[in-house]
C-alpha cells in the first residue's frame, strides 16, 4: 500500500476508535499488519538537495577563480593548476566516505562535484594545449573515471551524470558516423547498482529515479545505435521498447501507486501511445524494408550493423514473450500496451511487401482508436481521471491529424473541434462530481 | 583486509586513475612541444564576426583539399592521417593521405570532406587544431582589434603546430609574422 495512503489511515485511527467505529484491538491489528511507518523528512531531502546544489556552485567557482588570471601564469603552472579541482573534490570524496558514510548528503554532494571536476580537470589541460576536436573520447574518458564514483558513494547524482555522459557519448559518435553500439555495455554497467538499491526498496527514491533516467536513455540510445542497413528497423525496435518497459512496469513493479513511482509503466505506455500515433502517418512506412537495404551503400564494416540485427530481434522478441505471459495474467491494459510490437512487425511487413503505406498506416489508426476508447471508458468506469484524460486526449490527436489529411471544410473541422473541446470539459465534470458524490458518501 | 581497508584501495585506484588522464594529456603535450617538428600552416582568413567564440579563435588550417589517387574511396567524415611536407615558402602541405598512421613519420590527424571526382581531390578538415585560447579578460579588446584589422590581415595568419608521431600540439597563432599577443598588444590603442 502507498505510504501516504498509510499515513493517513494512522492520523484517522484515533478519530475512529474515539468515535467507536473501530475497537482499540482492530486499531492495533490494524498498526501491525501495515507497520511503521518512516515519517516524510522534507528537512533531509532539503539538504541533499542543496548540499548537491552547493557543490556544484563550488565547482563552478572554483573553475571561474581559476580561468580568471589565467593567462597572467605560465603553462606549467596552469597545466598543474588544472589539477587542483579534481585533487579538492577527490580530498572532500575521501573525507566524506571515511567520516560520513552514512550521510546521503554527503555521498551525493561530494559524487556531484567529484564527477563534474574529473571533467573540469581534463578541459582546463585540453585548454592550455589547445586540444579539440575528440569530443566523444573526452566523454566516454570522462564516464569512465566517473563510474567508480557512483559505485564508492552509491549516490544517484553521480550515477545521472554517468548516464548523461554515455548517452552524449553516443549521439556524439553517431552524428561522426562512428560505432556506438559500445552504448549497451557501458549502460549495462550502472545495473549492479540499480540491482541494489531495488533490493533494498523497490519504490525508494534512488532506484525510481534511475529507472526515470535510464528509460530516457535507452530511448535515445536505441535511435543512435541503429539503422545501418535496414530503414524503418526503428519502428519494431522502439515499439519493442516501449512495450517491454510498459510490461515490466506492470510485471514487476505494479504495487506503487502514483505517476513518479512507476517509471516503467508510465514512460512505455507515453511511449506506444506517442509512437503508434506517428505510425498513423504514412511517412515512417514509405521506403522501408529489404528493398531498400542499404548493405552495398555501407561504407563502414559488416559487424558494424550487429546491432541492427540483435537490437532489432532481441528488444521486439522480449516483449513478445512477456505479451505471452500478460495473455495467462489477462490484464487488459498489458495486453493493450503489449500487443504494440505484433502490430509494429504486421505493419512493417506490409508496407516493406506491398510498398502501400496506407493498410499500415490505417492499422494504426485502428489500434489507437480502439486504445484511446478503451482507456477513456475504462477511466471513466473504475473512477480514474488520468486515465480518462490520455484516452480522450488519444482520440482527440487521432482525429486531429486525420483531419489534417483530409479536404474536410473549415466549418465541419471547426464544429468537430468545438465537439471534442465539449466532450473533454462534461468527461472531466461528471468525473469531478462522481468523486465529489464519492468523498461525500464516505 | 577488512571493508574500509579495501574501500580505501578502491579509493586510491580510482584517485589515481583519475589523475592519471590529464597527467598523461600533458605529459604527451609537453613532449610534443619539446622535441615535435615544427610545421608552419596557412590559416584561412576567418569570418571576423565569428573569429572568437567565447573564449578562443577559432582557426581554419590550410590547405584544405589534397589530391589523391583514390578520391571515390573516401567518405565523408573518414578519419585519416595526413603526412606532412613543406613548400618552398616553408609552409605545410599533405603529401599524402593515409588510412593508418605509417610509423615514424609526423601525420596530424584529419577528417575527409567531400570529394571532388573530377580535380581528383579530397577536402580536409583539421579537428584537433582548430581552436586557439585566449583569455577571456583580453577577449573583448582582441575582438575588437581583430576586426579593425581583418581586412589588411587576409591571408597573413598562420599558426606554428608541433607534431611527434600522431600528437599535434598549436604552439601559438600569429597575425603578420607577429605572435597574437604581441601584435594584439601593439594594435589595442589604433
Amino acid at each position: 500500500m502507498n505510504k501516504n495512503a498509510i499515513q493517513w489511515l494512522y492520523t484517522e485511527l484515533p478519530r475512529l476508535v474515539a468515535q467507536g467505529v473501530l475497537t482499540p484491538d482492530a486499531d492495533a491489528r490494524l498498526r501491525a499488519h501495515y507497520g511503521p511507518v518512516e515519517p516524510a523528512r522534507p528537512a533531509r531531502l532539503a539538504v541533499i538537495i542543496f548540499g548537491v546544489l552547493g557543490a556544484l556552485l563550488i565547482g563552478a567557482g572554483i573553475m571561474l577563480v581559476l580561468a580568471h588570471n589565467w593567462e597572467d601564469l605560465s603553462r606549467p603552472v596552469r597545466a598543474g593548476l588544472s589539477f587542483l579541482p579534481l585533487v579538492l573534490a577527490q580530498g572532500l570524496t575521501a573525507w566524506a566516505m571515511f567520516n560520513r558514510p552514512q550521510s546521503l548528503a554527503w555521498r551525493e554532494g561530494v559524487g556531484a562535484l567529484l564527477f563534474l571536476m574529473i571533467g573540469a580537470s581534463i578541459s582546463l589541460v585540453a585548454q592550455t594545449y589547445n586540444i579539440s576536436g575528440d569530443l566523444p573520447r573526452f566523454l566516454l574518458t570522462w564516464a569512465l573515471l566517473g563510474l567508480p564514483v557512483v559505485y564508492l558513494l552509491g549516490a544517484i547524482v553521480p550515477a545521472l551524470l554517468y548516464l548523461w555522459c554515455i548517452t552524449e557519448w553516443a549521439c556524439h559518435l553517431r552524428f561522426e558516423d562512428g560505432f556506438a553500439a559500445g552504448y549497451w555495455p557501458l549502460a549495462a554497467l550502472v545495473l549492479p547498482l540499480l540491482a541494489s538499491w531495488l533490493r533494498a526498496g523497490r519504490y525508494a527514491t534512488r532506484p525510481t529515479l534511475l529507472l526515470w533516467a535510464l528509460c530516457l536513455s535507452v530511448t535515445v540510445a536505441a535511435g543512435v545505435t541503429v539503422e545501418r542497413v535496414l530503414p524503418g528497423l526503428w519502428i519494431m525496435l522502439y515499439a519493442g521498447l516501449f512495450a517491454l518497459l510498459f510490461l515490466a512496469g506492470e510485471f514487476w513493479f505494479n504495487e506503487a501507486e502514483g505517476f513518479w513511482s512507476r517509471p516503467l509503466r508510465h514512460f512505455g505506455a507515453a511511449g506506444v501511445l506517442v509512437l503508434m500515433f506517428m505510425l498513423t502517418f504514412e511517412w515512417p512506412w514509405k521506403e522501408i524494408g529489404w528493398h531498400y537495404w542499404w548493405g552495398e551503400r555501407f561504407q563502414h564494416p559488416g559487424w558494424y550493423a550487429l546491432p541492427d540485427a540483435v537490437l532489432g530481434s532481441l528488444i521486439p522478441v522480449a516483449a513478445i514473450v512477456l505479451l505471452g505471459m500478460t495473455v495467462r495474467r489477462k490484464t487488459p491494459l498489458g495486453l493493450l500496451f503489449g500487443l504494440a510490437p505484433v502490430l509494429a512487425v504486421l505493419g512493417y511487413a506490409l508496407a516493406s511487401m506491398t510498398e502501400e503505406y496506407a493498410p499500415s498506416a490505417g492499422l494504426f489508426d485502428l489500434y489507437l482508436l480502439v486504445a484511446g476508447l478503451w482507456l477513456l471508458l475504462t477511466g471513466i468506469k473504475i473512477n480514474k481521471q488520468g486515465q480518462m484524460n490520455v484516452g480522450l486526449l488519444t482520440v482527440t490527436a487521432l482525429i486531429v491529424a486525420r483531419f489534417f489529411d483530409t479536404d474536410l471544410s473549415f466549418l465541419l473541422r471547426g464544429l468537430i473541434f468545438i465537439g471534442l473541446g465539449i466532450a473533454f470539459l462534461v468527461a472531466n465534470l461528471v468525473m469531478l462530481r462522481r468523486k465529489g458524490a464519492g468523498h461525500e458518501q464516505a | 583486509m577488512n571493508k574500509r581497508n579495501l574501500l580505501l584501495l578502491g579509493f586510491a585506484v580510482v584517485v589515481a586513475a583519475q589523475l592519471a588522464v590529464p597527467a598523461w594529456l600533458i605529459i604527451e603535450r609537453e613532449w610534443t612541444l619539446r622535441e615535435g617538428q615544427v610545421f608552419k600552416f596557412k590559416t584561412r582568413p576567418v569570418d571576423p564576426a565569428d573569429a572568437f567564440r567565447g573564449r578562443y579563435v577559432w582557426l581554419g588550417l590550410e590547405p584544405t583539399e589534397v589530391k589523391v589517387p583514390d578520391v571515390n574511396q573516401w567518405h565523408y567524415g573518414q578519419k585519416a592521417f595526413a603526412v606532412l611536407g613543406t613548400d618552398s615558402n616553408g609552409f605545410a602541405v599533405v603529401e599524402r593521405l593515409e588510412r593508418e598512421a605509417p610509423a615514424g613519420q609526423p601525420v596530424v590527424l584529419v577528417h575527409a570532406g567531400w570529394a571532388d571526382s573530377k580535380k581528383g581531390e579530397l577536402h580536409l578538415t583539421w579537428p584537433g587544431l582548430d581552436r586557439f585560447y585566449m583569455t577571456e579578460r583580453k577577449a573583448p579588446a582582441a575582438e575588437a582589434a581583430y576586426r579593425a584589422h581583418s581586412l589588411r590581415t587576409n591571408q597573413a595568419c598562420h599558426v606554428t603546430v608541433r607534431v611527434r608521431g600522431r600528437c599535434a600540439v598549436i604552439e601559438n597563432l600569429f597575425i603578420e609574422n607577429q605572435p597574437i599577443h604581441a601584435w594584439l598588444q601593439e594594435h589595442k590603442g589604433k
